[in-house]
């Protein structure tokens, strides 16, 4: 397929293609439009890249939908795209309200949804594919090589929805754990971007790091005021106290003002600045369509590779009847940019990589550590307190 | 709250085995718990449980082996009903959470977490109630060996109270029990000042 070589084979079925639909769920308006945006981006381009493919035995009829970043109209289009019983693939929702939402629906038509993006774990469906990092894919590893070397004084802040409760919950389990302290816990709305009094309460309990999970607007107003606490305070530059993310990535720093983030830490599956030939030919695609300047990020990654894997998945099952298509992903390895890819049968989760990114002043995130694919654990059944794991490989 | 873990938990489902009961095993493994099915009266001894699951629709009184009494373990109880009396007899069975039928994933780890939190709470209340209840039996005691305080050295009933405080604290023991290794002339009291 294209210019990645599929480990699981396509069967030729003697020039038949195999038809299969696909309902594509993502907001691209919306305060978390930079990352919706970028999911519909990478599941188009795979789209493309499937259609182009005269080698590919499937063809994948994608319908879209755009709720504009309104929780309730997530269900509708999942209702719309159902009802009519052609459409049993869903991929979509950036948020884990959206994807709760949708899931009960999904479950009732029997079908499959696949969800791409990195969450805060507790869930694992038969009728749902995770392709995106749970946080002992994410925010374990990255307190495991952080902690020992930045302090373990943390300062917590969280978009007020599940993903924000949850990742501080654990957030504050670790630390604890690790005989860490948490200096203060605030949530804000993901459209509130009043954060003085934020601010000024970091600036008194001078943590040691913050852990920002905060979403869109919130997020960037801290940001850009950090930004301008460290200018008045060397105390709050990123080398002194670093602010870490599980989902900040390169689609919001285009959205930022130039250096504003700089030097701030993020934990991802993929970045664009991944060094490996299957990247290298991946990005090539993307500047083709989106011309040289378009940074890559976790999410226009995770829609490709998820909307790859559902064709190649269709083409071993030969059909997209879901149960067959999930025992065919179950059997497989499959070539994504950023790296093989495996679904745990077990949870339907993907194992993933851990790469820890270094905000650099172009745009993008230097990878400073990374540690080879970890199977998910979304239930934290095998380590509750990341005691358990082995050191990160620090690369440079 | 730090989120609750059931890793080497067995948990016993009763229940006719079938496509839910398969799907709640799996949910089950998921956590950590190993699981088995089992459909007829339950024998703790034998199947050894951390946590039940047991099918209230069609479930019996005898199913669960402690009829009355406070269940051992956390229960949950499997419901498609809505009958009132189904209810009723989850809840005589101990039943602090619900599963509905038909089970879907991400019922299971929010009722585990309820069950246990319910059951390690009634744990920690009948203790309290037991303690108490122990407390309140031995109140004559009490009273009758601050009246032999009073008398042996001649204090007023607020000064032997204390005299008599003072040496259970000392001796980190309850207030009834001091009293009564003071009436079996078992301990002195402090002397004062």
């Amino acid at each position: 397929m294209g210019g990645l070589a599929a480990v699981g084979l396509f069967i030729d079925r003697a020039g038949m293609r195999v038809r299969a639909k696909i309902g594509i769920v993502f907001s691209t308006v919306g305060p978390y439009s930079a990352m919706g945006r970028d999911c519909r981006d990478g599941a188009d381009l795979a789209l493309l890249d499937i259609a182009a493919d005269p080698a590919c035995p499937v063809t994948v009829e994608a319908v879209h939908a755009d709720p504009g970043g309104d929780p309730r109209r997530y269900l509708d289009a999942a209702r719309d795209m159902l009802r009519e019983g052609a459409v049993r693939h869903i991929m979509g929702a950036v948020t884990s309200l959206a994807r709760k939402d949708m899931i009960p629906l999904v479950e009732k038509h029997d079908g499959l949804l696949w969800y791409t993006c990195p969450y805060e774990g507790f869930e694992a469906n038969e009728n749902v594919i995770y392709t995106g990092a749970c946080p002992n894919q994410h925010l374990m590893p990255l307190f495991s090589h952080l902690l020992p070397r930045q302090g373990k004084r943390a300062y917590l802040l969280g978009a007020n929805y599940v993903w924000g409760w949850e990742m501080n919950r654990l957030a504050r389990d670790l630390l604890t754990a690790a005989g860490g302290e948490v200096l203060g816990e605030r949530y804000l709305p993901l459209e509130e971007t009043e954060v003085s009094r934020l601010i000024a309460d970091i600036a008194r309990r001078q943590p040691d790091f913050i852990l920002n999970n905060l979403i869109g607007p919130a997020s960037h107003a801290f940001l850009a005021a950090f930004r301008d606490l460290g200018l008045r305070d060397p105390a709050f530059r990123p080398e002194a106290c670093p602010v870490l993310s599980c989902d900040l990535s390169e689609c919001e720093l285009a959205d930022l003002e130039p250096g504003l983030a700089e030097g701030h830490l993020a934990a991802a599956a993929y970045f664009d600045s991944l060094k490996s030939p299957a990247n290298a030919a991946f990005k090539a695609r993307v500047a083709a369509l989106h011309g040289p300047d378009r940074r890559v990020s976790a999410y226009f990654e995770g829609a490709y590779t998820a909307v790859r894997l559902f064709a190649e998945a269709v083409a071993l099952a030969g059909s997209d009847a879901p149960g067959a298509v999930r025992a065919a992903l179950h059997g497989g390895v499959f070539a994504t940019p950023h790296g093989p890819l495996r679904i745990d049968p077990r949870t339907n989760h993907a194992a993933l990589p851990f790469h820890l990114g270094r905000i650099n002043g172009s745009g993008g995130f230097d990878i400073i550590a990374s540690r080879p694919s970890i199977a998910a654990d979304p239930y934290l059944v095998v380590d509750r307190t990341g005691a358990g794991r082995a050191g990160l490989r620090v690369v440079s | 709250m730090s989120a609750p873990g059931f890793s080497g938990w067995r948990a016993v489902v009763l229940h006719a085995a079938g496509e839910g009961t398969d799907r709640l095993v799996r949910q089950l493994g998921l956590l950590g718990l190993e699981a088995v099915v089992h459909w007829q009266p339950l024998d703790l001894a034998r199947t050894p449980a951390d946590v039940v699951f047991v099918d209230a629709d069609q479930g019996w009184g005898g199913l669960l082996p402690w009829g009355t009494e406070a269940a051992p373990v956390p229960v949950v109880a499997l419901l498609q009903s809505e009958a009132p009396g189904r209810i009723a007899w989850a809840i005589a069975q101990g039943a602090s959470a619900i599963v509905a039928k038909p089970v879907v994933a991400a019922s299971v780890y929010p009722a585990l977490v309820l069950a246990a939190a319910i059951h390690a709470e009634r744990a920690v209340m009948a203790e309290r109630v037991r303690h108490l209840e122990e407390r309140l039996r031995l109140r004559p005691l009490v009273h009758q060996a601050v009246q032999q305080v009073m008398a042996a050295k001649g204090l007023e009933e607020e000064a032997a109270w204390a005299r008599l405080r003072l040496a259970a604290m000392q001796r980190r023991i309850t207030l009834e029990q001091a009293a009564g290794d003071y009436l079996a002339g078992i301990t002195r009291l402090p002397e004062v000042g």
